[in-house]
């Protein structure tokens, strides 16, 4: 991978973010991150009436319900911001007319989709910490917190999302299409990976289905370690199994790119 | 010195036949070219819409791979050596693309620098001398999109040229700019050719310009080369007639029934257009009648206007060649 690249990108995507949308952009954070912890108030307290079946304790090993879902609502902006960021970087070269000028140099895929999604993670994070700070009146207790641990799963988590937006980088290119591609896997992790809710309560064939989407799995590292303040030791199995995910989903995503990168060229042209 | 080898490419394409079946269709866009581009000269590809112009310079930039043939560029294989070839080219296509508006000139052009790993000190100098040569120093602070169209173009230039390339593949660099514009950047490619040697190639709808700049042309129809040479020996091909324009003030029926017999005697072609103060004549015969006709003007007391000999059009040139070829 070479460095250059990756920081060129970041810096590239920095200045045209920050020209692009300079007071938007900055209100809109806030907005979304006000309305993920907003969202889960409301459900917590006027749906649920502040009631939890056991259920829930037995699934999730806790029953601070405000914690859980605020912590799988900044997960999920962060999944949402990988895949809108490196997803479809690839094809909007293509709409904005540069991907042949990247693509006739000696252009390191590697280190251009890193530098798009480190620029991607610096921004949302600025999101998540403001969506936590925020969420301190609404009643998230980060009092437990693992922090080796927190930030182990959270590296890992970052290289399995970044593998799984790479696949959808090559969806998109290929049928040539954002919004449907990317709003259909969005709903499915909403649905399928216990972003408001264990997956427990899905049927049995569904949850073979959630656990071989990543994001599953990494918000269950995230939570241990954040609610219920496990170690690294604890979450082996966890940690070993994210990791062949996020290696797994990384290999097939530059494999099928380079395959769709082709298509895609020539179907510029035929 | 870049030199194809038989270069094909045939696209799949797939034509929808009611609600689920698709067939499948072959596009021979380009089949067994073979073509030659010097460094230090201009070569011109010429062909209507669709010819495989495009395709052909995409095959030579890596953008997509032959499906048969290769091209050697400085001893390096198009199809197994295509990192190496990435250093040595470039590509500035017309239009608007290839530039990331919301950067900068200089921010664009340091991107791209990036991209192709040139040192750091190498690549201040480097942005700095293009910004000038291409007359955009003064603005390299400013987004591209509040460029105008010509000093896109420039900067499009100047993105070609920033990785030092060998050979430049030229696409319609001079589409839809105005005159004066066009006429600029028509000086730099020549200057890029005669005073940096850069081997180019160039495709444009423009036949002036090809005319001006192109040392050697090739022309494609349907994917196939049908001719190749300068663009005079192009003319020699299908034209071997001669033009005459005459604007005189007056044309009686007496004098256009003795121009009539001259061309009909020459096998040649003779078209009228009357105006209000003056009558244009344009005569094409297969030889040189222009002595003839200013005799035949003498006599008649024709007060003559314009008396042009003129060689026929590259742009004539190439529809003939395609229409010959289609005749064949």
């Amino acid at each position: 991978m070479r460095t250059r690249i990756l920081y060129a990108t970041f810096k590239r995507n920095f200045i045209i973010q920050r020209r692009a949308y300079p007071l938007e952009f900055f209100i809109g954070k806030i907005l979304s991150a006000f309305y993920t912890v907003l969202t889960a108030y409301f459900m917590y307290n006027l749906l649920f009436k502040g009631q939890l079946n056991d259920s829930f304790s037995e699934f999730t090993g806790t029953s601070d319900y405000m914690s859980y879902v605020i912590l799988g609502g900044g997960i999920y902006l962060f999944v949402v911001g990988t895949f809108l960021n490196v997803s479809r970087s690839l094809i909007t070269e293509m709409r904005t007319g540069t991907i042949d000028s990247l693509m006739i140099a000696p252009f390191d895929r590697v280190g251009y989709f890193f530098g798009n999604m480190l620029q991607q993670t610096f921004t949302t994070s600025m999101e998540f910490l403001l969506a936590i700070i925020i969420s301190i009146p609404f009643g998230i207790n980060l009092t437990g917190i693992n922090i080796p641990a927190t930030i182990l799963a959270f590296l890992i988590s970052l290289v399995a999302y970044f593998g799984m937006s790479l696949i959808l980088a090559a969806g998109m290119l290929y049928f040539r299409d954002t919004y449907i591609s990317q709003n259909t896997v969005f709903l499915a992790i909403l649905l399928l990976c216990g972003i408001t809710y264990p997956i427990e309560y899905l049927p049995q064939w569904v949850q073979y289905i959630s656990h071989i989407i990543p994001v599953t799995t990494s918000l269950n590292m995230i939570r241990n370690s954040v609610i219920l303040g496990m170690g690294i030791p604890e979450q082996l199995n966890n940690f070993g199994y994210l990791m062949i995910l996020a290696i797994l989903y990384s290999v097939i995503g530059f494999k099928l790119l380079k395959r769709i990168e082709k298509i895609a060229l020539e179907n510029n042209l035929a | 010195m870049i030199k194809t080898e038989g270069l094909s490419k045939t696209y799949v394409t797939k034509i929808k036949k009611g609600l689920f079946h698709k067939e499948k269709k072959k596009v021979e866009a380009v089949q067994n070219l073979n073509m030659v581009i010097n460094k230090g000269k201009i070569t011109g590809l010429l062909g209507i819409n669709g010819a495989g112009k495009t395709t052909t310079i995409k095959m030579l930039s890596t953008l997509i791979e032959p499906t048969k043939g290769t091209a050697i560029i400085d001893d390096l294989d198009l199809k197994k050596d295509a990192n190496e070839i990435k250093k040595k080219i470039n590509m500035i296509a017309g239009g608007e693309r290839m530039l990331y508006w919301r950067l900068t000139g200089k921010e664009n052009l340091w991107y791209y620098g990036q991209i192709y790993n040139i040192p750091k000190d190498i690549l201040i100098k480097r942005i700095n001398k293009l910004l000038k040569l291409v007359g955009l120093f003064d603005d390299k602070d400013t987004p591209v999109e509040r460029y105008s169209k010509g000093m896109k173009q420039r900067l499009q230039i100047a993105r070609g040229l920033i990785n030092d390339p060998t050979y430049i593949f030229m696409d319609e660099p001079t589409l839809g700019l105005d005159a004066p514009i066009a006429r600029d950047l028509r000086e730099y490619v020549k200057k890029l050719a005669d005073e940096e040697e850069k081997g180019i190639l160039l495709t444009s709808h423009y036949m002036n310009e090809v005319e001006e700049l192109c040392d050697y042309i090739y022309v494609l129809d349907n994917g196939i080369l049908i001719a190749e040479g300068s663009a005079k020996e192009l003319a020699l091909l299908v034209n071997d007639h001669k033009i005459l324009r005459i604007e005189i003030d007056e044309l009686s029926f007496e004098l256009e029934k003795a121009i009539n017999n001259i061309c009909t005697q020459f096998s040649g072609e003779v078209k009228y257009t009357r105006r209000e103060q003056h009558a244009e004549i344009y005569l094409t015969t297969k030889e040189d009648v222009s002595t003839s006709i200013a005799t035949l003007l003498t006599q008649y007391n024709a007060s003559i206007k314009k008396f042009l000999s003129e060689e026929p059009k590259l742009e004539d040139t190439i529809i003939s060649l395609a229409r010959r070829e289609k005749n064949v």
